[in-house]
């Protein structure tokens, strides 16, 4: 391909520049990490704004500017949908998803099935969320080369192999706290590179009324047409996007998880969602589309500038191009875009690789050093780095991000979102039930795609079938109505009585074909050995499946049914809700083994707080946003107003600074 | 370009807010009968106005840029 764009050297030493500073940025903050619990989870400590500005990354860093650029050419403001549409699920997310989370403290949502249902539960939830990782990673990396494939005019594979290789590098860079600080840097960054395209567009253009004036109302309205064109419909997006994708995103992004699990409380954390959807998404679904809406009214206003040959995913750097007048704001633009991918995809192969070390190697290859599975990391995430490039083939077969990315959706996350769903709101949700969602549902999605007509056209809505890529978005509603069929009906047949007469059974036959296979008085024939072997591997197999099925006492803390009882176990006691106050206090040193705080009597008193309750001490300055604070528990109080004795371990973990105030807040 | 009849204008905002609204209203009824959100707290009871608030914030933003992009 030739080079669309020409470029000088100072454009690549801007963006080079760029990403050193970024680096760097992030990796200063690395040295927080004091332990593995502050690796993944910055130690639960930081304040809702910091939480929601680096959300901002995670979700506009990846693939949203070109291919929304791309859509907002074409359809117009319309494509604003898939950021408009993911209030509905927030009472289920806020105070179902969320604090379940944060209180029972897993890790992953491998992890999530395992203490819902069993082992095995956990191995088909696993290779699912790898599916869904790795489609995402070779999105990102479909992106990187479609955004430089114009700026260096080289084929796309050879970018995306080179753009794979400094992922690599840059995954050296890491930990959640280094990644959140970075993100909170690119959130700001983005934001303002976004918008400063349609300031610099607008002005381009000679004015706001010229901009709004040129564009046509159809082009102007903010949901697309109920069901045409195939390619892009309102209908089909809502299923495929607005129900799919904000599950997919709210409940099964583990990064997204794990950036909630940073956050100080669960309140902290309900305050960032609510905060990023409410105002954030709407400022960040102008900054990802702007660039196709002045694309647009350039080739109506001055049609001899734009270029009408080039590819829709190209609108994005086209824009840019030409809007920037100088290569230096130009390039900073590019290298925000590019570096925020980067930082997404890293997060991304970051996560494949502590999802494959802690569901599927460590279980295997037990009590090794952590020097072992750290080598065996940078092991997987080689593999999870040059799986994402061969997956990038498949996706480069839609005509644009857009749709591909729609298709990824529609397909990925069906089986996992009813499988979560109905296992957090559900309690009558079994476990044959879920290896039923995943399974049976897999079978269901397949037969969809093979027989599309007869079997997703019934849902249609009247949106005409494409036959190259038939239902790309309306799929999603067939999937997950197959995925929660499959899982209702299979809970009302497989009830938690029926698993364990299964169990018991099984766990039957199986010792009656091992009796048979190794018996001495009577052996059994060739064909007889074959036939017991059979009985045996199966009624394993169902056995395993139905082990340890969810009992009463099992769901608790794990459905939103058992909440309060979620919270018991964080704490280890009761919660002591009683509403206090926050004092300020100074810190004094008091050495011991133990881990614990202590106030005077008066302020005790003060926070209704009593010996055994939680307490979260941060450094009085707000703007740190809890970078330096630290959780414990109220010990034995004293005489002493306005201090508060903590142990060593605590300052240390809290990363507090001799002589600056503390502000303390009673957590339950 | 479409022609503006109901299946381009109006019926997305409404198809939107129904169908949405009951996955919205399933989701409220869950949470306040499993009282993971408990109504007699404070705190609790100011995020169930500010659930139910950004539900009619949304319609609201897409009720008046259907209407913008109609009239101006």
């Amino acid at each position: 391909m030739e080079q669309a764009i020409h470029t000088t050297p100072i454009f690549w030493i801007i963006i080079a520049g760029y990403f050193v500073l970024i680096l760097g940025f992030g990796s200063y903050f690395a040295k927080y990490n004091k332990n593995t619990n502050d690796f993944f989870f910055s130690g639960r400590r930081f304040s809702w704004w910091l939480i929601t500005m680096s959300i901002v990354a995670t979700g506009v860093g990846s693939h949203s500017f070109l291919k929304y650029s791309a859509k907002a050419f074409e359809h117009g403001f319309s494509s604003t949908m898939t950021y408009m549409n993911d209030w509905f699920f927030l009472p289920f997310f806020l105070f179902g998803w969320l604090p379940i989370v944060y209180y029972t403290r897993i890790r992953s949502i491998p992890d999530y099935f395992e203490r819902r249902f069993n082992r095995n539960v956990r191995i088909l939830a696993t290779i699912a969320i790898l599916g869904y990782m790795i489609g995402y990673i070779a999105i990102g990396f479909l992106t990187m080369g479609k955004t430089l494939e114009p700026l260096l005019g080289w084929d796309l594979y050879t970018i995306v192999w080179v753009v794979a290789i400094v992922a690599g590098i840059y995954i050296t860079f890491g930990g959640q706290t280094a990644v959140i600080f970075t993100d909170l840097a690119q959130g700001f960054v983005l934001i303002f590179a976004g918008l400063l395209v349609f300031i610099l567009g607008i002005n381009y253009l000679g004015g706001f009324d010229i901009f709004w004036n040129a564009l046509p109302a159809d082009f102007k309205l903010p949901l697309a047409h109920f069901n045409k064109p195939s390619n892009f419909n309102f209908v089909g997006i809502f299923w495929q996007d607005g129900v799919a994708g904000s599950v997919g995103f709210l409940f099964m992004n583990q990064g997204l998880i794990m950036r909630f699990m940073a956050t100080k409380s669960v309140n902290e954390g309900r305050k960032a969602a609510a905060f990023n959807i409410l105002f954030l998404l709407p400022i960040s679904t102008v900054v990802v589309s702007n660039a196709g809406w002045i694309g647009k009214a350039i080739s109506i206003v001055t049609p001899e500038k734009w270029d009408t040959a080039i590819k829709l995913d190209h609108v994005f750097t086209q824009v840019a191009s030409l809007v920037t007048t100088s290569e230096v704001v130009f390039a900073f633009i590019i290298a925000a875009v590019v570096a925020a991918l980067m930082s997404t995809v890293d997060t991304l192969i970051n996560a494949v690789a502590a999802v494959v070390i802690n569901d599927i190697y460590r279980p295997i290859v037990k009590d090794r050093d952590d020097k072992h599975y750290l080598h065996a990391a940078m092991v997987i995430s080689a593999g999870a780095t040059l799986l994402g490039v061969v997956a990038v083939t498949f996706f480069d077969n839609f005509p644009t991000l857009y749709e591909a990315h729609g298709f990824f959706h529609s397909t990925m996350t069906p089986p996992l979102v009813i499988a979560i769903f109905l296992g957090i709101f559900w309690k009558r949700y079994t476990t044959l039930a879920a290896v039923a969602t995943f399974l049976v549902g897999a079978v269901l999605m397949w037969l969809g795609n093979k027989y599309p007509a007869g079997l997703i056209g019934p849902f249609d809505h009247g949106i005409e079938m494409d036959v190259t890529h038939p239902y790309t978005y309306i799929r999603a509603l067939y999937n997950t109505l197959v995925c929660l069929v499959s899982g209702v009906v299979f809970s009302f047949i497989f009830t938690r009585k029926v698993e364990v007469k299964i169990e018991i059974f099984t766990a039957k036959v199986v010792s009656n074909a091992k009796a048979h296979l190794h018996s001495t008085d009577s052996p059994v024939s060739a064909f007889g050995k074959v036939y017991y072997t059979l009985i045996w591997g199966f009624a394993n197999m169902i056995n395993s499946f139905v082990l340890n099925a969810a009992s009463d006492e099992k769901l608790d803390g794990i459905t939103v049914w058992t909440l309060d009882k979620a919270r018991e176990m964080f704490k280890g006691s009761k919660p002591n809700d009683v509403p206090g106050e926050e004092p300020v206090v100074h810190w004094k040193i008091e050495a011991s083994s133990d881990s614990y705080v202590r106030f005077s009597h008066m302020q005790m008193k003060e926070m209704a707080a009593n010996v055994g309750d939680l307490v979260y001490l941060s450094d009085k300055r707000r703007w740190l946003g809890g970078l330096k604070s630290v959780h414990s528990v109220y010990a034995e109080p004293h005489d002493e107003d306005g201090v508060v004795y903590m142990t060593p371990d605590l300052i240390d973990a809290g990363l507090l600074v001799e002589g600056r105030a503390l502000r303390a807040e009673k957590e339950m | 370009m479409h022609e503006l009849t109901f299946f381009r204008t109006w019926l997305p905002v409404i198809y939107l807010y129904v169908a949405g609204g009951i996955i919205f209203l399933a989701g409220m009824t869950i949470i306040v009968k499993s009282k993971s959100l408990k109504l007699d707290r404070p705190m609790h009871k100011r995020w169930f106005y500010v659930l139910l608030f950004g539900y009619f914030y949304y319609l609201g933003i897409h009720t008046f840029l259907t209407y913008a992009a109609l009239n101006f």
